[in-house]
C-alpha cells in the first residue's frame, strides 16, 4: 500500500524498546511460535524480510527432538472472527533444525527466541541441552540474542505438551529441567485450557522461568456442514483469532496478578488497540498469530502504530504495562 | 486498518516490502454462477500460470483471504473466475468497479510451462513417432478452469510450443449450462492459440446433460487420453483422483496437478493446507505447490475416489 511519503523525523518516535530478561527488543511485537516461517516468506514476498523483519523478536515453530509428520489433513477452517487449526507441529527434529535452519535463524538482524515442545520431561532436557551445546559454539553471548520458549500448552498432540502445561507440579517439575541445562532467558508458554492459570504461572516461575508467554490457543471443535461430523482430521483443534481476544485479555490479567515476571501477551491481536489492552492488562511484549496470516508485515505496523498512540496519549511503555490493575480511572464523565 | 502512521515508521522503506495490496476492483462481469472478476494491483508482478493469490474484500465478515488461481493478468490488470461458494467468496462476487480489496500475490509454484512444453517432442524427433508427445490436454473440472485462460495464453506465447506444433485438447467438466460459462475465459484464450498457429480444440461436458449427453470430463478423457500425452489438471480433489486413474492406465503420460486445499496464510507459514503425498510426506499446497507432479502426489497408487471438503 503506497502511502504519503513523510519525513521519518517529522514526529519524534517513542522509545519503543523493552527489555525481556537478556534479550533487548527493538519493540515489544513479535509473533507467536508457529505462525510465521521466515525463511519460506522470503521465498516469496523476497529477501528484504530477512533484512528488516517486522517481528523485534522471531519465534520459529515448535522444535520437537524426533522428525514428525503432523496432523492428518484438513488442518484449519475459518471460524466466526478467526480461525481453527490442528497441524499438529510438523517438523525437521532437533538435529536438522540445528544443523540446517539455526544457521539462517541467527544471521537474522533481531532476537531469537527458540521454542521447544516433547512428550516427556526428558526430551525437553534434550532439547535445551542440544540447543544450548549448539549455541555455545556460535558467539559467546549469545544469550543476549537468543531465548527459548518452552510449549508446554499445544492442544494438538496427544500427549506430553499441554497435558504437561495443565498440572502445575509437572509444569515446575519441566521448567526446572529445562533450567538445569538452559542458562540464557527461559520462557514458558502456558495453554488457557485450565482453571487456575495463576497457579500455572507461579508454578513455572518457581521452575526457574524468566517470563510467562499467554495464552496459546483455545480447545475447540467444529462440524463439517455437510456430513455434520468432526471437520478436522484430528478431530479438535485450537482456536485463534480475534474470537478469543477477551478470553485472553482475561487469562493474561490473571497472570500479571500471579507473577511477577514479565508476560509475553498474546491471543486475537490485529489491531493497535489490541496491542494496547494485552499491554495494559499486563503484558510487556506482545504476539500476533492468526493476523499475520492474512498480512506478514502486521507486527511492523502494530509497532509504529503503538509509538502513534503512546505519543498521543502522553504515556511512556512503562506505564502503558499493567496499567489496567491500578485502579479505576477516577473523575470520569 | 490498524492506524499505523507513515510519519513514524521504522524498518524496511514501504515501498519495497511486499505483502497485501489495498487494490480496486475495475471489473465484475457474471459469466453465469461465477464471477469474472478483474483487480487493479499497485506493483503487481508478472504471475506463472497455475499462481494464485489471497483475496479479501475490504470491508469483509470474514477474518482471512481465499486463495484464487490467477485468471488472467494484463500489467496490474489481474483476473479471478470467482465460484461464491461460502461466504467470503460471495462477499468477493458482490464486488463492483471502484470496490476496494486486498491482495496478496502471485502465490505458488505454478506450471512450468517449459518442462510441460519440453516433453512434447516435435514430429519426427529421432526416437519418437510423429504423433508421439505432441499432444497437450488440459483437464478441468467446474472453478477448476481458472487458471487456464493464462495458461493457454502464455502457451501461445512460446517459440517452443510452436515449433514442437503442439496439439492442445482442453477438456472442461461444469455441473450444469450455467456453471459452463466459466468455460467463456477459455476459450477466448483458445483463439489466441489457434491464431498463433496452435491446433486447440475444447470440448465440453454437463452432468446434467445441458449440454450434450450427461457426462463428466473423466468420461472425456477416457475417450481422448493418449498414449505419450502430456496432461494439465486442476479441480476438485475428487475429478483429480479419477483423472489419476485414467492417466495412470494409459502408457507415457505425464501429469500435473494444480490442487485445492483451505489456506490461512498462502506462504508457507501455516501448515494448514498439507496435502498427503504419495511416499506418505506431506507438502503445503500453496508453499510446495499448488502443481505437483502427478505421481508425487498418487504415486503408484490408484487412489479410491474420495469425497472432497468443499472449501469455505
Amino acid at each position: 500500500m503506497t502511502t504519503p511519503a513523510t519525513p521519518a523525523a517529522a514526529v519524534d518516535r517513542p522509545d519503543l524498546s523493552v527489555r525481556l530478561g537478556p534479550l533487548r527488543l527493538e519493540h515489544p511485537l513479535i509473533n507467536a511460535s508457529g505462525t510465521m516461517e521466515i525463511l519460506d516468506l522470503a521465498d516469496t514476498l523476497g529477501p528484504g524480510i530477512l533484512g528488516h523483519p517486522p517481528v523485534a523478536a522471531y519465534v520459529p515453530k515448535t522444535v520437537l527432538l524426533s522428525p514428525r509428520a503432523g496432523n492428518p489433513p484438513p488442518r484449519i477452517l475459518e471460524t466466526p472472527a478467526g480461525m481453527i487449526n490442528s497441524i499438529g507441529l510438523p517438523g525437521e527434529g532437533l538435529e536438522t533444525f540445528v544443523n540446517e535452519r539455526l544457521p539462517r535463524l541467527l544471521a537474522l538482524p533481531c532476537a531469537l527466541i527458540l521454542s521447544i515442545g516433547g512428550f516427556s520431561l526428558q526430551e525437553y532436557a534434550s532439547l535445551a541441552a542440544g540447543l544450548h551445546s549448539a549455541l555455545k559454539h556460535w558467539e559467546a553471548d549469545w544469550p543476549a540474542r537468543v531465548g527459548l520458549e518452552a510449549n508446554i500448552s499445544c492442544p494438538n498432540v496427544h500427549s506430553g505438551c499441554a497435558s504437561i502445561g495443565s498440572d502445575p507440579q509437572e509444569t515446575l517439575a519441566v521448567v526446572a529441567a529445562i533450567r538445569e541445562v538452559w542458562p540464557g532467558l527461559l520462557i514458558a508458554k502456558l495453554t488457557p485450557n485450565v482453571t487456575d492459570i495463576g497457579a500455572i504461572a507461579r508454578a513455572a516461575v518457581q521452575g526457574g522461568a524468566d517470563a510467562i508467554a499467554a495464552v496459546n490457543t483455545f480447545k475447540g471443535l467444529v462440524v463439517d456442514r455437510e456430513t455434520l461430523r468432526p471437520w478436522l482430521g484430528n478431530i479438535t483443534g485450537g482456536v485463534s483469532g480475534p474470537a478469543i481476544k477477551p478470553l485472553a485479555l482475561r487469562l493474561v490479567y490473571e497472570v500479571f496478578q500471579a507473577v511477577e515476571v514479565p508476560i509475553v501477551g498474546m491471543g486475537g491481536v490485529a489491531s493497535v488497540q489490541d496491542v494496547l489492552d494485552f499491554m495494559a492488562c499486563g503484558a510487556r511484549v506482545v504476539a500476533v498469530g492468526s493476523a499475520a496470516f492474512r498480512d506478514p508485515w502486521i507486527a511492523q505496523d502494530l509497532a509504529d502504530g503503538l509509538a502513534y498512540e503512546l505519543a498521543a496519549r502522553g504515556l511512556i511503555l512503562d506505564e502503558l504495562v499493567g496499567l489496567a490493575h491500578r485502579g479505576q480511572v477516577s473523575g470520569c464523565t | 486498518m490498524n492506524g499505523a502512521m507513515p510519519g513514524l515508521a521504522a524498518g524496511i522503506p514501504r515501498q519495497s516490502r511486499r505483502g497485501r495490496v489495498l487494490s480496486r476492483v475495475t471489473g465484475n462481469e457474471s459469466t453465469g454462477s461465477l464471477s469474472w472478476l478483474t483487480i487493479e494491483v499497485p506493483g503487481w508482478a508478472e504471475a506463472r500460470p497455475g499462481q494464485f493469490a489471497l483475496l479479501q474484500a475490504e470491508p469483509s465478515r470474514c477474518f482471512l483471504g481465499r486463495a484464487l488461481s490467477i485468471s488472467d493478468e494484463e500489467k496490474d490488470r489481474v483476473s479471478f473466475l470467482v465460484d461464491p461458494v461460502g461466504e467470503g467468496t460471495r462477499e468477493l462476487c458482490s464486488l463492483s468497479a471502484g470496490d476496494p480489496a486486498w491482495v496478496l500475490g502471485p502465490l505458488g509454484n505454478g506450471f512450468d510451462l517449459d518442462e510441460v512444453v519440453s516433453g512434447c517432442s516435435p514430429p519426427g524427433t529421432s526416437g519418437t513417432t510423429s504423433d508421439k508427445r505432441s499432444r497437450l490436454v488440459v483437464v478441468a473440472g467446474g472453478a477448476g478452469v481458472a487458471p487456464f485462460p493464462l495458461f493457454l495464453s502464455r502457451l501461445a506465447d512460446r517459440k517452443t510450443a510452436r515449433a514442437a506444433h503442439l496439439e492442445v485438447v482442453a477438456l472442461l467438466g461444469f455441473r450444469d449450462a450455467s456453471r459452463a460459462q466459466g468455460a467463456i475465459p477459455v476459450q477466448g484464450a483458445v483463439r489466441r492459440l489457434t491464431e498463433s498457429g496452435l491446433s486447440c480444440r475444447v470440448v465440453l461436458a454437463t452432468e446434467d446433460g445441458s449440454l450434450g449427453p450427461p457426462q463428466r470430463v473423466t468420461d472425456l478423457l477416457e475417450t481422448e487420453l493418449r498414449p505419450g500425452d502430456q496432461v494439465v489438471v486442476c479441480g476438485p480433489p475428487a475429478m483429480s483422483a479419477a483423472v489419476w486413474q485414467i492417466c495412470s492406465k494409459t502408457a507415457d503420460v505425464r501429469t500435473w496437478f494444480s490442487l485445492e486445499a483451505n489456506m490461512a496464510c498462502g506462504v508457507g507459514s501455516c501448515h494448514g493446507c498439507a496435502v498427503a503425498l504419495a511416499d506418505g510426506s506431506f507438502a503445503r499446497v500453496c508453499h510446495d505447490g499448488p502443481v505437483f507432479p502427478g505421481e508425487r502426489v498418487f504415486g503408484g497408487y490408484v487412489a479410491p475416489v474420495a469425497g472432497g471438503k468443499e472449501p469455505a
